[in-house]
């Protein structure tokens, strides 16, 4: 009686503890901070697109809120339909969010500034990445987001693949000579240099700069004249087009086809690579969004040899 | 009669700032009421707070400069506000604008705004008598100095550093930072009760300097005590929600033009009570019509500089 | 006058030797010339020299016209909304239309900055003009309302980047077949010169105009037609340049007073040695990147004004 007695509440405490012995707490450490979630999340919102990608690449089908604008192109049809639209990048819809009640909520770069607000109504963790060491930062929240979600052996597979095309990335650039990356926006030349958002093409690809002094690191989108390039000679052109969405595709193609440029290296070369301008400019720091700008890397310096 | 039409004017007002609070707090909560309520709560605060301050402010300063025109955003405070907001990122970078603690960055954006325009102020209108138009040209100017200063600094900055400067320089009122709210509240507080201990004189000053002076006002402290206070809460409700440029000017003339006459003890409620009803109104719109996409600055310059056109159409050609 | 003019000249023969590229008299003529230098200078130096003088000329000219229209010292493209409406033309054209060429997006910029001026002038009409600092107020407030429609939309199709790159003027992009638009200043400029005096007669007001047997309304819209084709002409070639029309009419008018007839050349003069000398700073100071032109102009511009204005205090006090 008793032995039984004493086998049905271990089994009972062996049921209720089931679920905890497999969810224990953990402590995610961000750039705000260290935030505690007591279980696997069974609802996100996201307010950021590369962490969208990031969650997307982790395979997660509980995103239940996203950015209401600036989708960007390739991951518009991975936005689960049901999903709530929580404000701009800028400006969380934060009544929305706590109405919801999720189980956890991410911010980043351009929305970072909300978390202070957000952290007090559900689990915040900020994903923001320094732009120093674009690939590590970007591994690292795939890491975290994977322990996060019970997702590990995804994680890895996904900083594998993400390690391996890199490698493959600066396989490609080997010896192929020096890179410049610039922005085109509304006809107007920027240059970016060491410590912008598409500073991993010279650091993590190995990419030679034209600069020759690489400590300049603050400054990025200078404008610059077509005497610039002109002088300068990259062997490879990155390019960046802002305008990509204005004045339809090839606008930067546009702007560059002239008199000076014909001159250069990397035009007579075709040694151009267009970089997807909204993986460039809104999701560098997502999964995808980088494998489609090594991707764009790749192909580019491999139809060109 | 005067007294009675101000006094008609004022309860409406007041009316018309407690149905814009009421729809402010309840209209489209979703949720717990009890998170709504404290959430809307702060950013009502916050609105107020700056609805307040601006309304004082241009209304005192005008009545010190003696003019109907002039007001500390058009005098360039706005462009100073992104010139010091730039600085910071430019010389600290950009983890200072996120990370530093906040207290401490509004504290010093406040004593640099204030110390800035109590300069300003003190060399344009305690010194020989000046024509209104050189006043406005020269604020003028100083906005476009500080405005192509800061550009200049941005065009040096990282893009990345530029988003996030980009969305420090519109006004915002959805991420207010509450945590702000304290020491706000206790500047404005302060700045009212210096204001309050020479209110005895704002009617006075309508009357200009020489009328001033022989009424026995001390007039040199008094103006600058009235223009000190006057950058404290301009310097206060820029920190806090980001440049708004003809909000002041209109408030101030509205307040006026329904008032009908231009005693401080009408014209300063009926204009804090017009900022609240356009502030906190105006979010209320914005949230339900523009579900959070625009931000208010936009729509509140669009509006301010419609309704003043029309104000001075109307008023000339009665 | 002589001496502007010679300044210019030397300036505008520097501004073809700075640069990143070596261009210089032995590239050029030398022992080593060589093809590259030469073409850069056909390709680049020259076409932006004189897309800085052209453009210099035009926008100070630009000003002038809409003072003594206006009659107040204190109006230019960007105080009368002119700037803002081309500008809100442009975007709405890039919005609806981006494929259109270039000509046919500046002249869509160019019917906006009208419409938006003729609008500004509608608008002084019920304001009375004896309030001198009331006219400028109203075109900032009405710059101000088309710039808040112009950011809204810029904001909603996401293209605040873009607008705020085109709303800076700067040079850089300047390169032969790239600023040809430009001459259009230079014809409305010559037609500023030949229309002077009408305009300084319908700057005496209606009645006035009509008495000498001119048409008012005829000179007022050529005058309009002339700033608009002006202010977008320049924004969409090289962006807008702030402030200038303001500042080199005045300066002018301190050295030779107000006769339009011998305003205009010394105007234009000025005009394009102002701009010349900002971007000829705006390019070495961080060399080898460049420092738009809007940018300089704002706070060397802003700075000459107020020395400007402090020094009027001074000499009456």
């Amino acid at each position: 009686m008793f032995k039984t007695a004493g086998g049905l509440v271990a089994l009972a405490t062996v049921l209720l503890l089931a679920p905890s012995a497999s969810a224990q707490p953990i402590e995610i450490e961000h750039a705000q901070g260290t935030t505690t979630l007591d279980a696997v999340p069974q609802s996100v919102m996201v307010t950021d697109w590369a962490a969208f990608d990031n969650l997307d690449a982790l395979g997660i089908e509980v995103i239940e809120g996203v950015p209401a604008s600036a989708t960007p192109p390739y991951l518009a049809g991975r936005v689960p339909a049901d999903a709530q639209a929580i404000g701009s990048l800028q400006e969380p819809d934060i009544e929305g969010i706590a109405a919801a009640d999720p189980d956890l909520v991410i911010v980043a770069s351009r929305s970072r500034t909300s978390y202070p607000m957000l952290s007090g109504i559900a689990p915040t963790i900020d994903l923001t990445v320094d732009n120093h060491d674009l690939i590590a930062g970007v591994e690292a929240n795939i890491t975290r987001l994977g322990a996060i979600f019970d997702r590990e052996e995804r994680a890895g597979e996904l900083v594998a693949a993400l390690d391996a095309k890199v490698e493959e990335a600066r396989a490609a650039a080997e010896g192929k000579g020096t890179g410049l990356v610039i922005v085109t926006n509304a006809g107007r030349l920027g240059v970016y240099g060491p410590g912008s958002r598409v500073a991993w093409i010279y650091d993590a690809l190995g990419v030679p700069s034209v600069f020759d002094d690489v400590d300049d690191s603050d400054h990025g989108g200078d404008a610059i004249s077509f005497e610039y390039l002109l002088e300068t000679n990259p062997d490879w052109l990155f390019v960046v087009d802002r305008d990509a969405g204005v004045g339809g595709e090839g606008a930067a193609r546009a702007l560059l086809d002239n008199d000076l440029i014909h001159e250069t290296g990397f035009w007579q070369n075709d040694r151009i690579i267009y970089l997807d301008p909204a993986a460039a400019y809104v999701t560098m720091h997502g999964y995808s969004g980088l494998m489609v700008l090594l991707d764009q890397v790749i192909a580019g310096y491999e139809d060109a040899s | 009669m005067r007294s009675g039409r101000a006094a008609i004017v004022i309860a409406i007002l007041a009316l018309l700032a407690l149905v814009s609070v009421a729809a402010f707090l309840t209209l489209g909560a979703r949720g717990s009421w009890s998170f709504v309520l404290s959430f809307r709560g702060k950013r009502l605060l916050a609105l107020v707070l700056v609805a307040y301050a601006i309304a004082v402010s241009t209304v005192l300063f005008q009545t010190v400069t003696n003019n109907r025109i002039l007001t500390p955003s058009i005098m360039g405070f706005d462009a100073l506000y992104v010139l010091v907001q730039t600085s910071v990122v430019f010389f600290l970078g950009t983890q200072m604008l996120v990370l530093a603690d906040p207290h401490l960055r509004f504290l010093a954006e406040v004593v640099v705004m204030a110390g800035f325009a109590w300069i300003l102020f003190r060399w344009l209108f305690l010194g020989e008598e000046r024509s209104l138009h050189l006043l406005v040209l020269v604020g003028i100017v100083f906005g476009i100095f500080f405005r192509s200063i800061s550009t200049f600094m941005q065009r040096i900055l990282d893009p990345n550093a530029f988003q996030v400067l980009q969305d420090a320089l519109f006004a915002s009122f959805q991420n207010v930072d509450t945590t702000l709210l304290g020491v706000s509240f206790a500047l404005v507080a302060m700045a009212s009760l210096v204001l309050w201990g020479v209110s005895h004189t704002f009617d006075v000053l309508t009357l200009g300097r020489a009328q001033a002076v022989s009424l026995g006002v001390d007039y040199r402290r008094t103006v600058m005590t009235i223009l000190t206070m006057v950058a404290v809460l301009v310097a206060v409700s820029t920190a806090l929600v980001g440049p708004i440029t003809f909000f002041g000017l209109l408030v101030a003339s509205l307040a006026r033009a329904l008032l009908g006459d231009s005693l401080h003890r009408h014209v300063l409620p009926a204009a804090v009570l017009l900022a609240i009803v356009a502030l906190v109104g105006g979010q209320t719109v914005l949230e339900r019509v523009f579900s959070f996409d625009t931000a208010l600055s936009i729509i509140v310059e669009f509006l301010g500089g419609l309704v003043f056109i029309i104000l001075i159409m109307r008023g000339a050609a009665r | 006058m002589g001496v502007v003019v010679a300044l210019t000249m030397m300036l505008a023969v520097a501004s073809l030797f700075v640069g990143i590229s070596d261009v210089s008299l032995s590239t050029l003529f030398g022992a080593g010339a060589h093809d590259r230098a030469m073409r850069v200078l056909l390709v680049s130096r020259i076409p932006r020299t004189a897309a800085i003088l052209l453009a210099g000329s035009a926008l100070a000219i630009a000003g002038l016209v809409m003072q003594i229209i206006v009659r107040n010292r204190f109006v230019e493209p960007s105080t009368a909304g002119t700037t803002e409406s081309a500008s809100l033309g442009f975007l709405v054209v890039t919005i609806f239309a981006p494929g259109w060429p270039l000509m046919a997006k500046m002249l869509v910029a160019a019917v906006f900055a009208f419409a938006g001026t003729a609008l500004f002038l509608r608008i002084l009409r019920f304001v009375p003009l004896r309030d001198v600092m009331l006219v400028p107020l109203v075109g900032i407030m009405l710059g101000g309302v088309i710039g808040a429609v112009t950011t809204f939309f810029a904001y909603r199709f996401d293209l605040l980047p873009s607008v705020l790159a085109w709303t800076i003027g700067d040079f850089s992009g300047v390169l032969r077949g790239r600023y040809e638009l430009l001459w259009f200043g230079l014809a409305a400029t010559i037609l500023a010169y030949v229309a002077a005096d009408r305009f300084t007669v319908a700057g005496l007001g209606r009645d006035v105009t009509t008495s000498l047997g001119l048409n008012y309304k005829a000179v007022m819209t050529f005058g309009l037609a002339l700033v608009a084709v002006i202010s977008s002409v320049t924004l969409v070639s090289v962006g807008s340049i702030p402030f200038l029309g303001l500042i080199v009419p005045n300066v002018v008018s301190l050295m030779v007073g107000d006769n339009m007839r011998i305003t205009v050349p010394w105007v234009a003069a000025l005009g394009a040695l102002f701009v010349l000398l900002c971007d000829i700073v705006g390019r070495i100071v961080r060399y080898p990147y460049e420092i738009p032109i809007g940018v300089t102009v704002g706070v060397v511009g802003s700075a000459i004004f107020l020395y400007l204005l402090l020094r009027a205090r001074g000499s009456r006090g």
